[in-house]
């Protein structure tokens, strides 16, 4: 019975063909030796052989065609709520606000962006004696920050090129889809080096404004070849839902802000 | 697929090339689909394991350890995602709807040729095929993950173990539950009696 245990431990190798060439024969001795363990062998080489019978259902031609978009486009969509995943006091809020009209949210947009600029500009225009620099400060901006700022800068002009071209009114060949493919493709590529250079405490923000850009520069990059109008719609939707020209003019503020030196404080 | 293909789609990814993470879902979303299927046993969480995949390859490709086979990695990364997806929701994989069955007759142009000449055998091909699917669905995940790999992608014990990070051991125990099971439910099993583990 001993014998039967081993042989049965080594019954799935046997059948799937993975015995070494000594476990093998020694296999094959015993099962041809004892009808038992010869019996069990067979059912189940006929519960295999069953389950080769197995079809997995083939989602068909289109479900695959349409593949990368679905996933490009829920790479824009988690993109975007990544920013917006939920507290539940958020959520109420959300609850509470989502009866307002879409033009309310775009004055209460405005209202907070000028109200950040009075913030900078008291902050810029403080009192007279200012703190003495640390060193830090008087370094100015890291070399990553210089860099992700033209990073920035280069993808703003991108995504303003797409977010206000109207196919309605405006010429597709002036419009240069490839040419801002090229682009995109160039600044997806080089955002992983520049966030993990983006390692400072202080550079989180812009670290995740790279990555917000990276993704929506890769769809780009990978709109179909031609005139992909829905990409490019998908895209728009993507920079609006996101609110990265917002962003961006946020980031380009405060780097102006940190460019003409530390901040001004009164002094207790 | 060409090894020289592979180590292009790794340095692209590495580099952060846009063009190189599509060609990777190009080339490997059928693979990661399929294995989430097994997994989930619905295409609709199928799908969804299925990107959760590409996103954390997306994200996270800085885990991926140069030297390692890209396959094997998504097919860790699937059956991990398999396994959280399946957690989160709960519950085990829904029961094979009729949708499915009707899906795994359409899948099978052979079945429908021979139903169309005799009805009676279409309809055992197909009673067969839910017979299949409903006795895989009483494998646990990681039991069919094992199964799976080896049964269809036909995987050696060894580079399961490999891809799923787990012992040999584990992987030869697992693969004898599963088989076990479904013995019991397609009821081949008449010989249990002999013993019951490896």
């Amino acid at each position: 019975m001993s014998e039967c245990k081993k042989c049965r431990g080594h019954m799935l190798e046997a059948l799937y063909g993975e015995l070494e060439p000594a476990e093998r024969d020694r296999y094959e001795r015993h099962r041809r030796a004892c009808p038992a363990c010869a019996a069990e062998y067979a059912a189940l080489a006929e519960t295999l052989g069953l389950m080769d019978q197995r079809r997995r259902p083939d989602p068909g031609q289109e479900f695959w065609d349409g593949y990368w978009d679905r996933l490009s486009r829920r790479m824009v969509w988690e993109a975007t709520a990544e920013g917006r995943r939920p507290s539940t006091a958020r959520g109420a809020i959300g609850r509470l606000f989502a009866g307002l009209p879409r033009w309310s949210y775009q004055v209460a947009g405005a209202a907070a962006l000028v109200l950040v600029g009075v913030l900078i500009g008291s902050r810029l225009v403080g009192p007279r004696n200012p703190a003495p620099m640390t060193n830090a400060a008087a370094a100015g901006p890291s070399a990553a920050v210089v860099q992700a700022g033209d990073f920035i800068d280069r993808s703003q002009v991108l995504l303003l090129g797409m977010v206000n071209y109207d196919p309605a009114k405006e010429d597709a060949y002036g419009f240069d889809l490839a040419g801002k493919k090229a682009v995109s493709h160039d600044l997806a590529a080089a955002a992983p080096a520049l966030r993990e250079k983006l390692n400072q405490p202080g550079e989180r923000r812009l670290r995740d404004l790279v990555a917000d850009l990276e993704v929506i520069l890769m769809q780009i990059a990978n709109l179909e070849s031609g005139q992909d109008l829905d990409g490019v719609e998908l895209i728009k939707q993507g920079v609006d839902s996101r609110g990265l020209i917002l962003k961006i003019d946020l980031a380009r503020m405060s780097r102006a802000a940190a460019a003409r030196g530390p901040v001004k404080k009164s002094q207790a | 697929m060409d090894p020289k293909d592979e180590s292009a789609i790794i340095e692209g990814l590495t580099r952060g090339d846009p063009k190189a993470f599509r060609e990777l879902v190009e080339r490997y979303k059928k693979k990661v689909y399929y294995l989430a299927l097994d997994m989930a046993g619905n295409s609709v969480d199928a799908e969804d394991i299925s990107q959760e995949v590409f996103l954390k390859v997306f994200r996270s490709f800085s885990t991926f350890r140069q030297g390692a086979k890209l396959g094997s990695w998504l097919y860790r990364v699937t059956y991990n995602a398999s396994i959280d997806h399946l957690r989160r929701k709960g519950a085990a994989p829904e029961p094979v709807g009729d949708e499915v069955l009707e899906a795994l007759a359409r899948t099978e142009p052979g079945l429908a040729r021979r139903g169309a000449c005799d009805p009676g055998a279409g309809l055992e091909a197909s009673q067969l095929q839910a017979r299949v699917a409903r006795a895989l669905e009483k494998v646990s995940p990681q039991e069919k993950a094992v199964f799976c790999l080896r049964h269809y992608e036909e995987y050696s014990l060894k580079d399961i173990a490999a891809t799923l990070g787990l012992s040999v051991g584990a992987v030869k125990s697992y693969l004898f539950r599963a088989a076990r099971k479904l013995q019991r439910e397609l009821g081949t099993s008449a010989l249990l009696s002999h013993g019951d583990t490896p």
